[in-house]
C-alpha cells in the first residue's frame, strides 16, 4: 500500500435509489479526520483471489468527523467491487479505507460555482454543498439522472436548495440544455462536472467552443479498470517477467508479484502510479496523461492502462 | 542530476496570439505588437485602453475597473508595457474573475525591474543593477531572478547582512 489504511465498521446501509446504496462508515480505532469537499477514499473489500479496491467520493459533511458516508452504484460492467458492496457487505462488517485524498476540490476564488452531476456523480457535490452554504458562496446545482435507477437524494436536495437546484430526469424527457446553460454564466464562474464520460466530454466540448478558460472547468471521472487482452511485462531493473491476465490490471499484477508501485486513486485520475515504458505499445485508458504524453508512448498508468501488444518493458 | 540554472518563477513571454474563441478582446497599452493584433479583429469585439506609460495610475485603475465589469466570461486581455505594469493588470483581471490563460503579455518594454524588499516589504521601481539600495529601508539588496506574481516584482534580499561594510561590485541585470 502507498498510504496508511484505516479500519472502519459499516454502521448503516441505505438504498437511496434503485441502483445506489449508501454506506455509513465509522472508525474502529479513534476518530476520522475532517476532510475537504471533493475528497475520495479507496475502499478495500476482502475478496478472492485479491481484494477489490474502488475509489468512492465522500458525501458526508466535510466537517463531520463522526462518520464518513459513501454511495455505490451497482455497475452492470463491474469487476466485482460494486457487486460486492451491494450483495456481500452487511451492517457491522469491517472494511479498510485509505485516508481521504482530494483531486476535485472547489476553487474558492470562483465568483460562482456551477455544479453538474450525472447520476451517482452527485456524491462529491453532497460534500460541496454544506461548505458552499457555510461560506455564503454563489452556486447552482444541475442534477441529471434516470428516475427508475439513479437520482438519489433529489427530493432532499430540492427541499434544501430550492431555486438553486435544477433536476433533469431523462426518463421524463427532461434535458439539460448545456449550450444555453454554459453560455449565460457570468465572468468568474467555475464549472464542476462529475458523472459519466459522455457528460464530461460534452461539457468540455461546449465550454471550449464558448471560449471558457480551461482552468475554470473541473471534472472527475474515475475509470473503473476494464478487462483486456493478456500480456507480459518485463521489469528492466530486475529482469523479471510478470504475466498480466485479461481480468487483472497491470498494477494488480505488479502488486501480486510484490513490486511496490506508488499509487493513490486506482482509477486513472491522480497520476501517482505513472511508470516509464522502455518498449512496447500502450493502450492508454487513463484521464491523466495529455494527448502529447500519450503520443510519446514512454509512460503508462498501470492502474487502468494495458499493453496493446503482447509485451511491455517498464522501468521498474 | 543537473540543476536547472533558470529560476522557475521568472516569467517567460511567448508571442501574443489572438484567443480565437473569445467574445471580447481587451487591449491595454500602446505597442506595435498590440496594434497589429487589434487591427486584425472586428472592431465591435474589441476594447482599447491607452496608458500604462506611468504604470497603473489611480485614474487608469478606475477606468479599468469599469471596463472589466463589462467583460463576458469568454474574454481575452492583451497587455504591453513594463513588466510590473503587465502583472498589475493580470492581478486586476484575476480579481475580476478572469483566468491566467485569458491574460497575455507582450515582451516587457524595458529591462527595468520592480524590486520587492523581503525585509521591509516595500517596492523599488526601475531597477537595472544589482545590488540595489532599497528605496524604503536603505538595505543593500541582491536582486534575485525569483519572481513574485502577486507583487509583480523580483525579490530582493540583503546582500551584506553580516558585514554592512562589505559592498560587492555592481552588475547590470539582464
Amino acid at each position: 500500500m502507498s498510504t496508511d489504511s484505516i479500519r472502519v465498521r459499516v454502521s448503516g446501509i441505505e438504498q437511496v435509489s434503485p441502483l445506489i446504496r449508501e454506506f455509513t462508515l465509522e472508525a474502529i480505532d479513534g476518530e476520522f479526520l475532517a476532510f475537504s469537499p471533493g475528497s475520495h477514499v479507496v475502499v478495500e473489500m476482502p475478496a478472492e483471489p485479491r481484494p477489490h479496491r474502488n475509489a468512492y467520493s465522500l458525501l458526508s459533511d466535510p466537517r463531520d468527523s463522526g462518520c464518513y458516508r459513501i454511495a455505490v452504484r451497482l455497475q452492470e460492467q463491474s469487476r466485482g467491487g460494486s457487486v460486492y458492496m451491494h450483495e456481500s457487505v452487511k451492517v457491522g462488517d469491517e472494511l479498510t479505507i485509505t485516508p481521504p485524498a482530494n483531486l476535485f476540490a472547489p476553487n474558492w476564488n470562483a465568483g460562482k460555482h456551477l455544479l453538474l452531476a450525472g447520476g451517482v456523480g452527485i456524491t462529491p457535490f453532497m460534500a460541496y454543498l454544506p461548505e458552499l452554504k457555510r461560506r455564503g458562496a454563489d452556486f447552482e446545482l444541475h442534477y441529471l439522472y434516470r428516475g427508475s435507477s439513479t437520482g438519489a437524494y433529489r427530493e432532499q436536495l430540492k427541499a434544501e436548495l430550492g431555486e438553486q437546484c435544477f433536476l433533469y430526469d431523462s426518463e421524463a424527457g427532461e434535458r439539460c440544455a448545456l449550450g444555453e446553460l454554459l453560455a449565460e454564466q457570468p465572468r468568474g464562474t467555475h464549472v464542476y462536472i462529475c458523472g459519466p464520460e459522455e457528460l464530461i466530454a460534452g461539457v468540455r466540448e461546449v465550454t471550449e467552443e464558448l471560449g471558457w478558460p480551461a482552468s475554470h472547468v473541473h471534472f472527475e471521472a474515475f475509470a473503473a479498470p476494464q478487462p483486456g487482452n493478456p500480456f507480459e511485462v518485463e521489469l528492466s531493473r530486475s529482469g523479471r517477467t510478470v504475466k498480466v491476465d485479461g481480468e487483472t490490471t497491470l498494477l494488480e499484477a505488479l502488486e501480486d508479484a510484490e513490486v511496490d508501485v506508488p499509487h493513490l486513486c486506482r482509477g486513472g485520475v491522480c497520476g501517482q502510479c505513472v511508470t516509464r515504458v522502455l518498449s512496447g505499445d500502450i493502450e492508454h485508458r487513463d484521464e491523466f496523461l495529455s494527448a502529447a504524453e500519450r503520443e510519446q508512448g514512454d509512460c503508462i498508468m498501470p492502474c487502468v492502462s494495458r499493453a496493446s501488444g503482447k509485451r511491455l518493458v517498464i522501468d521498474l | 542530476m543537473q540543476i536547472d540554472p533558470r529560476i522557475k518563477s521568472r516569467p517567460l513571454y511567448d508571442p501574443v496570439v489572438i484567443r480565437s474563441k473569445a467574445k471580447k478582446h481587451l487591449f491595454i497599452g500602446a505597442g506595435a505588437e498590440l496594434d497589429a493584433l487589434y487591427a486584425s479583429l472586428p472592431q465591435e469585439q474589441c476594447i482599447r485602453v491607452a496608458g500604462g506609460a506611468d504604470g497603473l495610475t489611480e485614474a487608469l485603475r478606475a477606468e479599468l475597473d469599469k471596463v472589466f465589469d463589462t467583460l463576458p466570461l469568454a474574454s481575452a486581455v492583451y497587455v504591453c508595457g513594463s513588466e510590473g505594469f503587465m502583472w498589475d493588470i493580470r492581478n486586476l483581471a484575476l480579481a475580476a474573475g478572469l483566468a491566467d490563460e485569458q491574460v497575455q503579455m507582450c515582451k516587457p518594454s524595458t529591462k527595468e525591474r520592480r524590486l520587492f524588499c523581503t525585509h521591509c516589504y516595500e517596492i523599488t521601481e526601475g531597477v537595472t543593477h544589482s545590488p540595489q539600495v532599497c528605496s524604503a529601508c536603505g538595505r543593500l539588496l541582491l536582486v534575485r531572478d525569483h519572481y513574485s506574481k502577486l507583487h509583480g516584482a523580483y525579490v530582493g534580499v540583503q546582500i551584506n547582512a553580516e558585514d554592512p561594510a562589505d559592498i560587492p561590485e555592481t552588475e547590470e541585470l539582464v
